[in-house]
């Protein structure tokens, strides 16, 4: 088998369209928790936005609302976990795992009757400069836009949290609530629409899956990529470009190590298979070594329950 | 323009308490007033009404005239009242200008114009780009008074502001303060310290209770008057009858006591060398962060240091940890007591349990012997006056007070032989440090020895039969307490020499 150039720029290309959903769901995830929000439902709505997508591309024909269906329905089941945990004060780790299992059945339910049917084709931007330009015309051209939206995100989140009023105060809830709170900032509407942000994207990321990755709808399509989200935001210790880093390196390795298993290589291919997560947290613990970066990025209040004083 | 803020009949109550019954106070601006009483009097509760942050039963807030509905921090703020919290409300990843700015209306730009100002003007030096958990406990409330500074407030209220800073710090803060009060803010000045009211402040409210007691000139005031004002009753005056005596047993003795340490926020320890006889209080004065904590680490045995000799009754014991220096019947009582001395999310009996010895039998088989340890916490609560008879409290809902009288409880049912604390009666109000005291005399009219660390002088020389001073990790000459005055422990303090 020959490694050509073309073949290269193919390659890399198909590694981006397969880390899209986790860079989605990632930078989602980094805002709910950089609001000291931990909400472990990411699988869930990301599944429930993959079949709400595919369902309303189905019904209305039109794939505009579908992608817009899909991150509504992200937020509509992220407003279930904002309810819960920020005006009834449930814990959050129960309350995130009790959503993603809500969101797995919901999913299979709502799409018994869509197993089977064909998806539709997905416009692609620029498909003519990918076939004309050799290595780099397959990398940086034809893709959809949610792509492109997907590699604009993590640079736009960064922005958002460094140099923007409202970044500086998602990060403030996030270090200490009651600080917060005390200086009149309302608590619970940060956390909430943080919550409901995060829900947007997990949406939009089940909608890439179902309506563009693999235009269908198959039962737990989304096969754990949201856990690996949340690993991420962890690993790359709530920066969002380490995120895309690391989001990088797993759909990288996820794409290399099924190649070198169909070339059969002499590795065991349960090795193979667990290369990715293995490599995704080696090289982001390596990059993110410096603990004082940690201690200054981690959210301080992360998963903990606010109460007002009254 | 002149300020005048008037609290008319304010009343919370909470669930088995009634934190403030019908307090009425006014201030006029140019003074510098001080709200006066125990931890638990209501104080707290006031202020936080005054900033917002709860809302009151009853009663109406004035401020010139004018009926102020404060819902919210928001509502506080709009009307120029800032407040700075004895618990520090910053933001401590962030940075320090991300902090003052995360409230300001202005862009960057001219906010560290006018921050800048208000360095100049009041003799502030920050770095504005570290964060905050980089900042001194001074530095950090120098931060929190500027975001007061910045809304031009009216009225700024300080709560127990001093409870974690330096003297240094401390004689700082007096002097900016009293610059705001000649610029026209009205200062209220909330403590429990009867010496800052008496240094600082012009006019004293005390509370107890709940309520308002009393409100005076401090012109006319002692600490004595206050201090039977706070407590509601008259306090006997505690001074230890200094006992030296040559031929006594040395029980204790430290040689050699090196400590070197790559950590630029721990002090070097060097070469320390002193002794402590039977029935002897040993007393270490010194300004906070001259290497007291490494010296009460190692002491206690947290910290092992190399080439270092103790000697407690006639064993070598610098090797050992601190469960087993218990066991030869040393006990400690920390400085902090939340997170060193006791963990505060446990119950009161589960904290006892800690101190766990062969003797006591709170472990049989591996398993928790529930009822004997219960039992030996009820007979320290009673025995320490512990505010509390009920074991499966937990250890946070306790005042300072109480919990070091438990602290000081379970380390001394089982008779120790020496006892070493580090700041025993730290941020506590005086009926407790009355008590502390008593407790700490009557050790030593046991026979029993005590180091007493302290940065407390007051309190070194009312205690200490001996007493050196500790200065950038070197011990002073060890004198009798007779000799010394708290003069000349200043100027040991400092750095200086008394020959």
């Amino acid at each position: 088998m020959s490694l050509d150039i073309s073949f290269i720029g193919i390659l890399i290309g198909s590694i981006m369209a397969s880390s899209v959903p986790l860079i989605l769901a990632a930078s989602g995830e980094l805002i709910t928790e950089r609001s000291g929000v931990l909400n472990l439902g990411v699988e869930g709505m990301m599944i429930i936005g993959a079949i709400s997508g595919f369902a309303l591309m189905v019904i209305t024909d039109n794939l505009f609302i579908a992608i817009v269906g899909s991150m509504l329905s992200g937020v509509i089941i992220s407003l279930i976990f904002g309810f819960l945990t920020q005006s009834l004060l449930t814990n959050h780790v129960a309350t995130g795992l009790a959503l993603t299992i809500f969101g797995i059945g919901l999913s299979a339910m709502l799409g018994k009757n869509f197993v089977g049917i064909p998806g539709k084709e997905f416009p692609i931007l620029f498909s003519s400069l990918r076939e004309s330009i050799p290595f780099f015309g397959p990398i940086l051209f034809g893709h959809s836009i949610v792509l492109y939206f997907a590699f604009a995100l993590p640079f736009l989140t960064n922005y958002f949290l460094k140099k923007t009023k409202l970044g500086l105060i998602v990060r403030a809830v996030g270090d200490s609530p009651v600080s917060a709170s005390n200086q009149g900032i309302n608590v619970i509407l940060v956390r909430y629409c943080c919550i409901l942000y995060g829900g947007a994207m997990c949406g939009l990321a089940g909608a890439y899956l179902s309506l563009i990755y693999t235009p269908q709808w198959i039962e737990n399509m989304t096969a754990g990529r949201g856990w690996i989200a949340l690993a991420l935001v962890v690993f790359a210790t709530w920066s969002p470009i380490k995120v895309l880093i690391g989001a990088l390196i797993f759909g990288g390795i996820t794409i290399l190590q099924l190649h070198m298993q169909a070339i059969g290589f002499r590795i065991p291919v349960q090795f193979l298979s667990a290369l990715p997560y293995l490599m995704t947290i080696i090289v982001l613990v390596v990059i993110s070594r410096d603990s004082r970066k940690i201690k200054l990025n981690t959210p301080t209040s992360l998963g903990r329950i606010f109460y007002k004083e009254k | 323009m002149a300020t005048d803020l008037r609290i008319s009949n304010i009343s919370k109550i909470y669930p088995g308490c009634i934190a403030n019954d019908n307090v009425s106070l006014q201030f006029k601006s140019g003074k510098i007033y001080a709200l006066l009483g125990e931890n638990g009097a209501g104080k707290s509760t006031l202020v936080k009404i005054l900033s917002g942050v709860i809302s009151p039963d009853n009663g109406e807030v004035f401020l010139n005239e004018k009926n102020l509905k404060l819902s919210s921090p928001l509502d506080a703020k709009k009307n120029k009242i800032g407040m700075v919290f004895q618990h520090f409300n910053l933001f401590e990843t962030l940075s320090v200008f991300e902090n003052l700015s995360i409230d300001a209306t202005e862009d960057n730009k001219s906010l560290r114009l006018r921050i800048n100002e208000i360095f100049k003007k009041y003799n502030f030096s920050i770095d504005l780009d570290v964060p905050v958990l980089n900042l001194s406990a001074g530095q950090k409330q120098k931060v929190e008074i500027i975001r007061c500074l910045l809304r031009s407030p009216k009225v700024l209220i300080m709560d127990e502001p001093t409870s974690v800073l330096t003297e240094q710090e401390t004689e700082e803060l007096f002097i900016s303060l009293k610059k705001f009060c000649d610029e026209g803010i009205l200062i209220i000045y909330i403590t429990h310290k009867l010496k800052e009211v008496l240094s600082l402040c012009d006019e004293v409210a005390v509370m107890r209770k709940g309520k308002v007691v009393s409100v005076s000139q401090t012109q006319n005031e002692k600490v004595e008057t206050l201090a039977n004002k706070m407590v509601g009753q008259k306090l006997a005056k505690i001074k230890k009858k200094i006992n030296i005596s040559k031929n006594k047993d040395e029980i204790f003795k430290v040689k050699h006591l090196n400590f070197y340490s790559d950590d630029p926020f721990e002090t070097n320890l060097v070469n320390l060398n002193f002794s402590v006889k039977k029935g002897e209080c040993l007393g270490i004065a010194g300004i906070s962060g001259n290497g007291q904590n490494e010296l009460f680490q190692i002491l206690s045995g947290e910290i092992i240091t190399p080439n270092t000799s103790i000697i407690f009754r006639n064993k070598e014991i610098a090797k050992l940890n601190p469960k087993q220096r218990r066991e030869y019947l040393m006990a400690f009582s920390p400085e902090d007591r939340i997170s060193q001395a006791a963990v505060p999310e446990l119950k009161i009996y589960e904290n006892v349990a800690l101190n766990n010895f062969k003797a006591s039998n709170f472990f049989e088989k591996g398993l928790v012997n529930e009822r004997k340890i219960k039992d030996h916490s009820k007979k320290i609560l009673s025995d320490f006056s512990v505010n509390t008879d009920n074991v499966e409290l937990k250890s946070q809902f306790l005042s300072g007070g109480n919990l070091q009288k438990l602290i000081l409880g379970r380390e001394l049912i089982t008779a120790p032989e020496l006892l070493i604390c580090y700041n025993p009666t730290w941020g506590l109000d005086v009926g407790a440090i009355n008590y502390i005291h008593e407790t700490l005399i009557k050790i030593n009219d046991q026979e029993k020895s005590t180091i007493l660390i302290s940065t407390d002088t007051e309190e070194l020389l009312k205690l200490s039969d001996r007493i050196a001073v500790i200065y950038k990790g070197k011990l002073s000459k060890i004198m009798s307490s007779e000799e010394v005055t708290s003069e000349k422990l200043g100027v040991l303090m400092g750095g200086g020499s008394i020959d």
